[in-house]
């Protein structure tokens, strides 16, 4: 089996984050009843034309440039025709001879280093309507025929599962960050079809095309399907036709679906209908420029803060923290603030299964808790013990410790403290003058103990290695 | 004359999933052959290799501000729709899919 090279090309279709589809003002809404999302051009009533829309281009450019992707400045689009129930007009408009961008990289980290997938183009069309299938029958719903989409195609560039799953995770984690896409797998606004071969020798063999894949990580399983399976069939001698197959998730297979026409039967043309669309040099320095934080830059931020590897890479799966985190950039201590987002807080929105936004924490509350705590004005035994409050009432932060009887000691009623311990623990002091270091620790735990755990450990800690020190 | 071979005219037809009769496919290879070499002069013309035309008109394409207008209500959006099955168009199953 070793002995088998394998070779993976991906196709990524990824829906835009538009208001309206591609080439009618109708919504671009998901999750609506079937076929309310409709007017006559989505639907192909003879006489109807299409109108390019801005935000379209916007975020086609937008992808096309966090992929690395050289612009096309001048480009039209085609029409692929075929006839299938999926697309009224019996073409899908798309770009074939110009897409937005061509010969990008993705790069992703592998086990023997960096590694670039190359990206071959990256083409705007639009999507079309979405089928159920029954027994006898098709259901179509025309609410997804015209949204807007991105297809992603990579050179065979892979080589194994590993890699594939990594290139489509990096994929999704531009295409989030850049607001271009949600990119959400189950929802269907990011789909994965991934060309799949294997040879002994350089040369590659006749390669399937697998479609239909519901998560990242059923790709590397389809793929790894498909290894054995081809190999199987070549150390038997025999040889196939190209076909395209589906995964199927319930027996983590894949399964015939087609052998495949060829490219030629789609009869591409230009699509007259749409004149020339140019992007200025101006257009495209501008949205380079304006990109939203990335991935990666959020994560130097992070990192730069202080904050270690597992919180960042948590931080940066779940995109509201991290906008919300941003928000405090410079302002506060961010590795409290990570802390408490990744810890008590994100504990308490999935007890009571809320969104931050639902929640009463203001950003001038959540400076103050991060603030204090950072300071020692508060520990982390008391922000459990007010969190409550803090997510669900619309008192300060003062007024809430002020609630709860929680309040700090002055630094003259510490000393008073440290200084009666001292006195009352004559040994211990002397164990520590002798240069055993536990001896800190029972004394620590002593005042803590008097000041009830109102005292900032900090300045405990400050205070009385001073005092034992005179 | 140009003539297309019996197995491209059905290939065609099934491009377009249409059925022909025997005589249909004779007559279509003629018409679809001469069609061909008609093509073949335009390709004769001077200029045929310039930038490529892609629409009669000259200016670039209007873009549209993406604002949301006026959608079919259901009942007319299916009103054309021979078969549905509740908020679905009903087709027979498609294969291939």
């Amino acid at each position: 089996m070793s002995n088998y090279k394998t070779t993976v090309g991906i196709e990524v279709h990824a829906e835009l984050k538009t208001k309206t589809k591609i080439f009618s003002d109708s919504a671009n809404h998901y999750g609506k009843m079937a076929n309310t999302c409709t007017n006559v051009i989505d639907l192909g009533y003879p006489g109807t034309l299409p109108t390019m829309n801005e935000e379209v281009i916007h975020l086609g450019l937008r992808a096309a440039l966090v992929l690395n992707c050289e612009i096309n400045k001048h480009m039209h689009f085609d029409r692929k025709n075929y006839f299938y129930p999926d697309n009224p007009k019996n073409y899908q408009i798309t770009q074939n001879r110009t897409p937005i961008g061509v010969n990008g990289y993705v790069e992703i980290d592998t086990e023997n280093g960096k590694k670039k997938i190359r990206i071959h183009d990256i083409h705007i069309e639009e999507d079309t309507c979405k089928s159920i299938h029954a027994d006898k029958k098709s259901m179509l719903d025309y609410n997804r025929a015209g949204v807007p989409l991105v297809e992603i195609v990579t050179e065979a560039d892979m080589n194994s599962a590993e890699e594939a799953v990594k290139y489509l995770e990096k994929l999704r984690e531009l295409l989030l960050y850049a607001d271009v896409s949600d990119c959400k797998i189950e929802e269907g606004s990011m789909r994965c079809d991934c060309n799949v071969s294997v040879s002994k020798t350089d040369k590659l063999n006749t390669k399937v095309e697998v479609k239909n894949i519901g998560s990242i990580s059923n790709v590397g399983v389809a793929i790894k399907y498909e290894e054995e399976r081809q190999i199987a069939l070549y150390e038997k001698g025999e040889t196939f036709k190209e076909q395209t197959r589906r995964f199927d998730d319930k027996t983590m297979s894949t399964i015939l679906m087609r052998v495949k026409e060829t490219g030629n039967d789609y009869r591409y043309f230009p699509e007259p209908d749409i004149p020339f669309v140019d992007l200025t040099d101006e257009y495209i320095k501008e949205t380079k420029e304006n990109l939203p934080m990335s991935a990666e830059q959020r994560r130097e931020v992070y990192k730069e803060a202080g904050i270690n590897d597992i919180n960042v890479e948590k931080i940066i799966q779940n995109r509201n923290i991290s906008d919300y985190l941003n928000k405090f950039i410079k302002k506060i201590n961010l590795v409290i603030a990570s802390n408490l987002l990744l810890g008590d807080i994100a504990a308490y929105l999935n007890k009571t299964e809320m969104n931050l936004d639902q929640t009463k924490l203001t950003d001038e509350k959540f400076e103050d808790v991060v603030n204090y705590l950072d300071s020692g004005k508060i520990n982390s035994k008391i922000f459990k013990e007010i969190l409550d409050d803090v997510m669900e009432s619309n008192d300060s932060i003062d007024k809430i410790l002020d609630n709860h009887n929680i309040k700090q000691m002055g630094e003259d009623e510490v000393i008073d403290i440290i200084n009666t311990v001292i006195e009352n623990n004559p040994q211990s002091v002397q164990d520590y003058k002798n240069g055993n270091e536990r001896a800190i620790k029972f004394l620590m735990g002593q005042i803590m103990k008097e000041t009830k755990g109102n005292a900032n450990p900090q300045m405990v800690t400050d205070k009385l290695t001073e005092l034992l020190n005179k | 004359m140009k003539k297309l071979s019996k197995e491209e005219v059905l290939h065609v037809a099934h491009l377009a999933r249409i059925n022909l009769e025997d005589e249909e496919i004779e007559r279509y290879a003629n018409d679809l052959g001469k069609l061909l070499e008609d093509i073949d002069k335009i390709k004769d013309i001077k200029g045929y290799d310039d930038e490529m035309m892609i629409s009669p008109v000259e200016y670039n394409s209007d873009l549209r501000p993406d604002v949301e207008g006026k959608m079919l209500d259901y009942k007319t959006a299916m009103k054309n729709v021979p078969h549905s099955t509740g908020n679905f168009v009903e087709v027979p199953v498609m294969l291939n899919e």
